[in-house]
């Protein structure tokens, strides 16, 4: 027996490396996993941050993501090696012989998974090799571990891949139809994907569950590794217990269960080798009848006119349109698509767990992410369906010699692929309109559905024609798959090169960004000619591939030609003239338009031009320069013409010691020209129109503490189109200028590279940190910038008669003259340096608080949340003007802007608030986290700190800002929502703090010295100012706030830091706190709190006794996450609570809350309460930052 | 000697194959013989143990078929009606690879054997030219070398010439003639000159039932002095039907001729034949839809 099951094992394993399919596959993943590991242009489950590229985490995530990635392929050897006998029609060959049915299945099956385990060494090599490579840095490398790629495959490759060939073996045996296993295959992945992801790491309620339910260990996996620092990932693999162990017993097992079912109901007799449904009838036999010929056929006419071409045309159209939605293949695709969707348009679009509306552009942009790609592979199969079919079915002979003309068949194919395209998309847009009713919203606008599948279509099609094109040409269905394959990934590989003009990009088009405040916008225009560009090669290949039009059995490329060359006649010569002459014609007015009248800059030469902007200008960052003091401009915006003219008046300051003689100035040059500019005499020194930087040397230098007048006039047109949308700010309607298209002085770092990986590229220090916090000089600016403290600021915008334009500062006049409408704005202090112009189609909705006026403009279309914002802001202001100090401006307003960037930003008494953060927020569920009140509590609180307290451009600065206004804004939900609402705000922010730690590629900072690090001074900052509250009380806190807001609120330079905030806390607070303000805020502390056991039992008198085991320690880490260990100094929250059989944690009742002394370490401690306790916990509210926060709580078993 | 009895089998989709054949083959040559759909490849398949009946058995010597498969697999050789190669692998190979599976183990023994069964079939000058590229005589030659490794008692051959031009077809024939006396070999076909060439005993089978088994001539004898035949127009074809029992019609340079089975002269214009085994098969036919239409 075992010499048969060697003898199947080794012929199949022959087979299966004979295949070039088997190499191909191999070759291909290899390729991928060569360039992930030696570069970050390709990243396979997200990129790694800080942790070496070859550290054994990195590894073994790649691996199990190639085990995953090989579903579809190693379906190939796999099912291949189970259907050989089957689809050769060798069957009964072998049946027929001694051979046992372990044997054979054996011998294939154990042959398909050395296949698949092949493939995946040959990736591990590949990325070994990918690391060792010599244009990886060496910085990014840790030492090669080889026990790293045994854990990987003992752990997981080669289980995965043993759970996955058994069971596309037990597919294929009992359905002995690759098809049918194809189908299984992807159900598989549909079902994976929802059930895997959706109880995956984001979902914090489900995560053993979510472990162990995953085959491929992914889950476990992550589970395992949640929280682990750069350190750790580079040093440490998960040991093989707990969960993961569970996890791959648990699928193992399950691949052994399902092999011995293939051998149970394997049956290699007769019945078992046809598939039931392609069982033969047998057939009744016939009568033997006569050869006479009695009948007579009626006569026809065969007609070859227009109109009959025109009913062929139709009629084979359909015939082959049908031929494509009944194939298995399509309703697989369309089957996984939806569920795809489905899953995607129900899961995402969250805030803190909270959705929006459902609105309609939003299903259109689920429909690009998680549905539109299916059609390159339905266009790209289908396409070498079609052009085959009829030689597939062995009626191509029967059908080239009826008269029908060449070009009707191709036609007909093109017509076919573009109705399934359309119908494809139709359904798509179908479950998305459903889902928005089951929400509960109508505003269904089927005419963006419609243009959406209009734009597609288009897109698609285009694609259609060259994948018909090249399947003609070749002649042979696999080299004319394998050559549009080639084309879809050298387009990926093309624009990795930064070859990104879509004139050589074949099908290309620059994208249309989509907002529902100024819909499709003027981005359509671009796209469209492009596109027509495009078609115009797609009609010439059109016309050649149907000269080339297979019809006979010609075979070899110069019977071919030949043949075309005689079919060249004159509609085809007409039409391949006109197509080409469009093609020319209007590629050079695209071209003329994308790189004549505007400039074109590839990717890579943009990058290059941040870098040499740094070179070049860097070195006068030190220079002195004067600062901003007063600020006029008149802004005229013309919102259908897309440009806009400001005539600006500074007035500048030399705010220094010495006399200052050259004046650097800074300005945009996209699109952007300075007309004239007028200040004292001076002459040009330099003026860089690439970069944007001037140098001009007064004749007379400015003394110190001498003022200079500055004129200038700017133009911003946009001309043409270009090859990348046009900047979303000036549009139609819902424009967004803001003071960084103003001139500036002196040298900025925002315009440098940031990513270290470019920066090293281009010979740059890989990286640029902020001052430090005891830079002194550094503290003469403010984070706004270096060319102002505090400025006057007055302006006069003007718009279009329907829209309203903004500013900041009080409406002083509004009027109407020669068809443009005027707005006055002035300041009646002085602010920022920092303002904003907005122009739109607003409604407004206006109430006051205390004498302030509140003010929300909004987009007609979006006035759901527009009470909230008015409630918030209300609120807001009454809450921090009694905290902290009174509110300096008269006004407060909220103004919406499109969808294109998702922030909310505050400028003075201006709030801009994104779309898509806030106006479509669905709040109708009370469980849901209020995030509009949040944002808008937060961008209220910034008027004070961001806009009173100014932070000094050096370490710590974001804390006084974002921190301070992300616990104001904390403060006015817990007053209003309570705070049993909070934990499961806090626990995100907590969750989302953890995880951006281990995406730090630079270093981690302390709170109070973190370096624009937005983890930390929103996720972080949240998580500490709470628990600071916590302990000191909210009284303290404020006082210490309040203290320190009336020290330092518009203060000139040198501004505040942190140091300053922390030293009023400590005076507030008291002596014994500093340690714990020391904890919080100047170091990285993390806890590892858990309770062990939790029991209780029932006394005589009716109350419990809970006895809690816990686990308690305090860890400090470096900023690239190695701990060392402190002690606890400072009390826990120890809770006990009850609830009610189906109760939510929110709506749980205290029946303990203290904090206790706590040791280091394993503890017990004993509570007793009055009723039955259901959870009990320590730090039960995650108030402290700790390692892994669900073993905080848990369940009490009742003794 | 091979002994079926009472085979019956029944499909799922309600069609009964075999209804209770019973057969009796001694060694050598046996022709079975039937039209399409008369069971003839169920027969086959089951003699080759790759399917169950409902009922009956077949014994092969001593040995129980149904019974004991691996032994039986063990001493026959099969050669289907529709077989497939892979397309990739050499003639050598392919046919090594079986003998490995048949049982012959040991290496030296398999290469002498191997090249034995392709010098036999007149391979050996292709033996490494890959299966792909054989022609239709070709292959089936090579699918009689698999049938006989092992020197299998029992052959069962299914439909082996349909589709081979008059030379390879003739080629085939020889080497099955061959095989040599001591094996049982079944012949399953539906082209009568296959039976009438080769085989001295056979059997008509149709509709799932034997009509008539014995030796070739005899058969022939019964119909001696019965068949006339005669050269008519088309249009009188029904009347002829109506009228006579009506063998066979077909064409012969052109002309329309009429076989009919009858003790007497049927009319003027028919002249008598001697009568040959196609005759006998299309009479029992005939025979055999009258009587399920008179059932």
């Amino acid at each position: 027996m075992t010499r048969m099951f060697r003898e199947i094992f080794s012929f199949e394993l022959r087979q299966q490396l004979k295949s070039p399919l088997f190499w191909m596959i191999a070759l291909a993943f290899a390729a991928l996993a060569f360039a992930a590991a030696g570069s970050d242009s390709v990243q396979i489950g997200g990129g790694i941050g800080n942790v070496h590229r070859n550290a054994p985490y990195v590894i073994t995530q790649w691996l199990i993501a190639f085990t995953l990635l090989g579903m579809f392929l190693i379906t190939v050897f796999v099912a291949g090696a189970a259907l050989r006998d089957f689809d050769a029609g060798t069957a009964e060959l072998f049946f027929a012989t001694p051979l046992s049915r372990k044997a054979y299945l054996g011998g294939r099956f154990a042959a398909g998974y050395l296949a698949s385990i092949g493939v995946l060494v040959v990736v591990a090599i590949a990325i070994l090799m990918g690391a060792l490579m010599p244009w990886v840095d060496p910085a990014r490398l840790g030492p090669t571990s080889l026990g790293a790629y045994v854990y990987a495959f003992g752990v997981f490759v080669l289980p995965n891949l043993f759970f996955l060939s058994a069971f596309l073996f037990l597919l294929a045996t009992l359905t002995r139809s690759m098809l049918a296993t194809y189908i299984g295959v992807i159900a598989f992945f549909v079902l994976w994907q929802i059930a895997v992801v959706a109880t995956g790491v984001r979902n914090l309620e489900h995560l053993t569950l979510g472990a162990l339910i995953d085959p491929f260990g992914l889950n476990a996996f992550q589970v395992a590794t949640r929280y682990w620092s750069a350190q750790d990932r580079n040093t440490r693999l998960p040991e093989i217990a707990g969960v993961l162990l569970a996890n791959r017993v648990i699928w193992i097992a399950i691949g052994g269960a399902m092999i011995a079912t293939t051998l149970a109901f394997f049956r290699p007799d007769h019945e078992g080798l046809r598939l039931w449904r392609r069982r033969r009838r047998v057939s009744e036999v016939q009568q033997v009848t006569s050869t006479n010929r009695t009948n007579v056929l009626p006569p026809v006419v065969l007609r070859t006119d227009g109109a009959a071409r025109w009913t062929q045309f139709l009629k084979l159209a359909w015939f082959d349109t049908r031929g494509v939605l009944g194939g298995v293949a399509f309703m697989v695709m369309l089957a996984f698509g939806l569920m795809n969707l489905g899953s995607d348009v129900m899961l995402s679009n969250e805030l803190f767990g909270t959705k929006v509306y459902p609105v309609t552009h939003l299903m259109t942009e689920a429909m690009d992410g998680s549905y539109k790609f299916l059609l390159y592979i339905i266009v790209a199969f289908y396409a070498g369906e079609l052009v085959w079919r009829e030689r597939s079915g062995r009626i191509s002979e029967v059908m080239d010699a009826f008269p029908l003309p060449d070009w009707i068949p191709l036609l007909s194919k093109l017509t076919a692929i573009t109705s399934v395209i359309v119908l494809f998309l139709l359904a798509g847009s179908v479950e998305c309109a459903m889902y928005q009713l089951w929400r509960g919203y109508h505003h269904i606008e089927a005419g963006l559905y419609l243009s959406d599948i209009a734009l597609a279509t288009l897109q698609f099609t285009l694609i259609a024609a060259l994948a018909l094109f090249l399947q003609v040409i070749a002649n042979n269905k696999f080299l004319g798959y394998l050559l549009i394959v080639i084309y879809f990934i050298s387009g990926i590989a093309l624009s990795q090169l930064h070859f990104d003009h879509h004139l050589y990009n074949y099908g290309s088009a620059p994208a249309t960004p989509y907002s529902d405040m100024n819909g499709y916008g003027h981005f359509l225009a671009a796209h469209l000619w492009f596109s027509a560009y495009w078609a115009c090669l797609a009609a010439a290949l059109l016309v050649i591939a149907a000269l080339y039009w297979s019809r006979g059995n010609a075979k070899g490329w110069k019977e071919r030609t030949k043949i075309a060359r005689a079919r060249f006649r004159g509609p085809s010569r007409a039409l391949l003239a006109v197509s080409l002459a469009g093609f020319v014609v209007l590629g050079s007015w695209v071209f003329y338009n994308t790189n004549v009248i505007n400039r074109y800059i590839p990717s890579d030469l943009a990058k290059q031009q941040k870098a040499d902007y740094e070179k070049l200008y860097r070195q006068y960052k030190d220079l002195p320069q004067p600062k901003i003091t007063d600020v006029k401009a008149d802004v005229d915006i013309y919102p259908h013409e897309h440009r806009f003219d400001v005539r600006g008046h500074y007035v500048l300051v030399n705010k220094t010691g010495k006399p200052i003689s050259d004046l650097h100035m800074r300005l945009a040059v996209d699109n952007m020209k300075l007309v004239s500019v007028q200040f004292a005499p001076h002459e040009v020194v330099s003026d860089d129109r690439v970069l944007g930087y001037t140098i001009y040397r007064l004749r007379q230098p400015l003394a110190p503490g001498a003022s200079m007048d500055f004129d200038f006039v700017l133009q911003y047109r946009s001309r043409g189109f270009r090859n990348t949308p046009d900047d979303t700010r000036v549009v139609d309607n819902g424009t967004f200028i803001n003071s960084d298209w103003f001139p500036r002085f002196g040298y900025s770092d925002v315009p440098q590279l940031t990513d270290r990986n470019d920066r090293r590229k281009y010979g740059l220090a890989s990286e640029v940190r902020m001052p430090k916090i005891g830079d002194q000089a550094a503290r003469q600016f403010n984070f706004g910038g270096r060319d102002a403290d505090w400025v006057t600021f007055e302006t006069t915008v003007s718009t279009v008669p329907d829209q309203i334009a903004l500013a900041p500062g009080y409406l002083v006049r509004e009027w109407t003259d020669h068809g443009r409408r005027y707005f006055h704005y002035k300041m009646d202090k002085p602010i920022l340096n920092f303002y904003s112009f907005q122009s739109a189609s607003y409604t407004v909705k206006r109430d006051t608080w205390n004498g302030v006026s509140l003010e929300v403009y909004y987009d007609p279309q979006h006035p759901y949340n527009v009470d909230r914002m008015i409630y918030a802001m209300k609120k807001s202001l009454e809450h921090y003007s009694a905290a902290y100090s009174p509110y300096q401006f008269r006004q407060m307003r909220i103004l919406e802007f499109p969808d294109y960037e998702q922030f909310a930003q505050s400028f003075p008494n201006t709030v801009p608030f994104s779309e898509s953060i806030g106006f479509i927020a669905d709040l109708r569920d009370p469980d849901d986290i209020d995030y509009v009140y949040y944002v808008t509590a937060h961008e209220v609180a910034h008027q004070w700190w961001g806009h009173q307290v100014v932070g000094a451009d050096v370490q710590g600065m974001t804390m006084l800002s974002e921190t301070f206004a992300q616990y104001s804004a904390l403060m006015v939900m817990e007053h209003e929502y309570g705070a049993a609402k909070m934990h499961k705000f806090l626990k995100y922010e907590l969750d989302r703090y953890l995880s951006g730690r281990s995406g730090e590629t630079v270093e981690e900072m302390p709170l109070a010295f973190n370096e624009n690090q937005d983890y930390i001074h929103y996720r972080k900052g949240s998580v500490v100012m709470y628990a600071l509250k916590d302990y000191l009380g909210e009284d303290v806190v404020d006082r210490a706030l309040k203290r320190y807001d009336r020290e330092t609120a518009f203060q000139q330079p040198p501004y505040t830091t942190t140091t300053q905030f922390l030293a009023d806390l400590r005076q507030e607070a008291g002596p014994q706190w500093s340690p714990l303000i020391g904890d919080l805020f100047e170091k990285i502390t993390v806890f590892d709190n858990r309770v062990v056991e939790a029991t209780a039992r029932k006394r005589a008198d009716g109350k419990y006794d809970v006895t809690l085991k816990l686990h308690a320690a305090k860890g400090y880490a470096d900023g690239v996450g190695k701990e060392t260990p402190g002690k606890i100094d400072e009390p826990i929250d120890i809770g006990v609570f009850a609830r009610a059989p189906d109760g939510k944690e929110q709506n749980e009742k205290v029946l303990y809350l203290a904090k206790r002394a706590v040791a280091d370490g394993d503890s017990t401690i004993t509570v007793t309460v009055d009723s039955e306790p259901y959870e009990a916990g320590i730090d039960p509210y995650n108030k402290l930052i700790d390692r892994v926060s669900e073993d905080n709580r848990m369940h009490v078993t009742l003794q | 000697m091979l002994q079926i009895r009472e085979l019956s089998k029944t499909y799922a989709n309600g069609v009964q194959a075999l209804k209770g054949v019973s057969l009796d083959i001694p060694n050598g040559m046996f022709g079975l013989l039937g039209p399409n759909g008369a069971g003839k490849s169920t027969l086959m398949r089951t003699i080759a143990t790759l399917q169950d009946p409902d009922s009956g058995s077949i014994k092969l010597g001593e040995l129980d078929v149904l019974a004991d498969k691996p032994a039986a697999r063990r001493t026959l050789g099969y050669l289907p009606q529709e077989f497939g190669v892979y397309p990739k692998v050499s003639a050598e190979a392919m046919l090594d690879h079986f003998a490995v599976l048949k049982g012959v183990v040991a290496r030296g023994e398999r290469r002498t054997l191997v090249e034995a069964l392709l010098r036999q079939v007149n391979l050996w000058d292709v033996r490494k030219r890959k299966l792909g590229t054989f022609s239709g005589g070709m292959r089936q030659r090579f699918g009689i070398a698999q049938a006989l490794i092992g020197n299998p008692s029992l052959m069962i051959v299914d439909e082996p010439t349909a589709g081979l031009d008059p030379e390879e077809r003739n080629r085939f024939l020889n080497l099955l003639a061959e095989i040599g006396e001591k094996v049982v070999v079944i012949l399953s076909t539906h082209i009568v000159e296959d039976v009438t060439d080769l085989c001295p005993r056979m059997a008509m089978i149709a509709q799932g039932q034997v009509l008539l088994s014995g030796e070739p001539v005899e058969a022939i004898h019964t119909l001696d002095g019965r068949v006339w035949r005669r050269s008519v127009a088309n249009a009188a074809i029904e009347n002829y039907k109506q009228q006579f029992t009506v063998l066979s019609t077909r064409l012969a340079g052109g002309k329309t001729i009429v076989h009919v089975l009858s003790d007497v002269k049927p009319e003027e214009g028919f002249e008598m034949i001697a009568p040959d085994l196609e005759d006998v098969y299309f009479g029992q036919l005939r025979r055999q839809a009258a009587t399920s239409r008179a059932a």
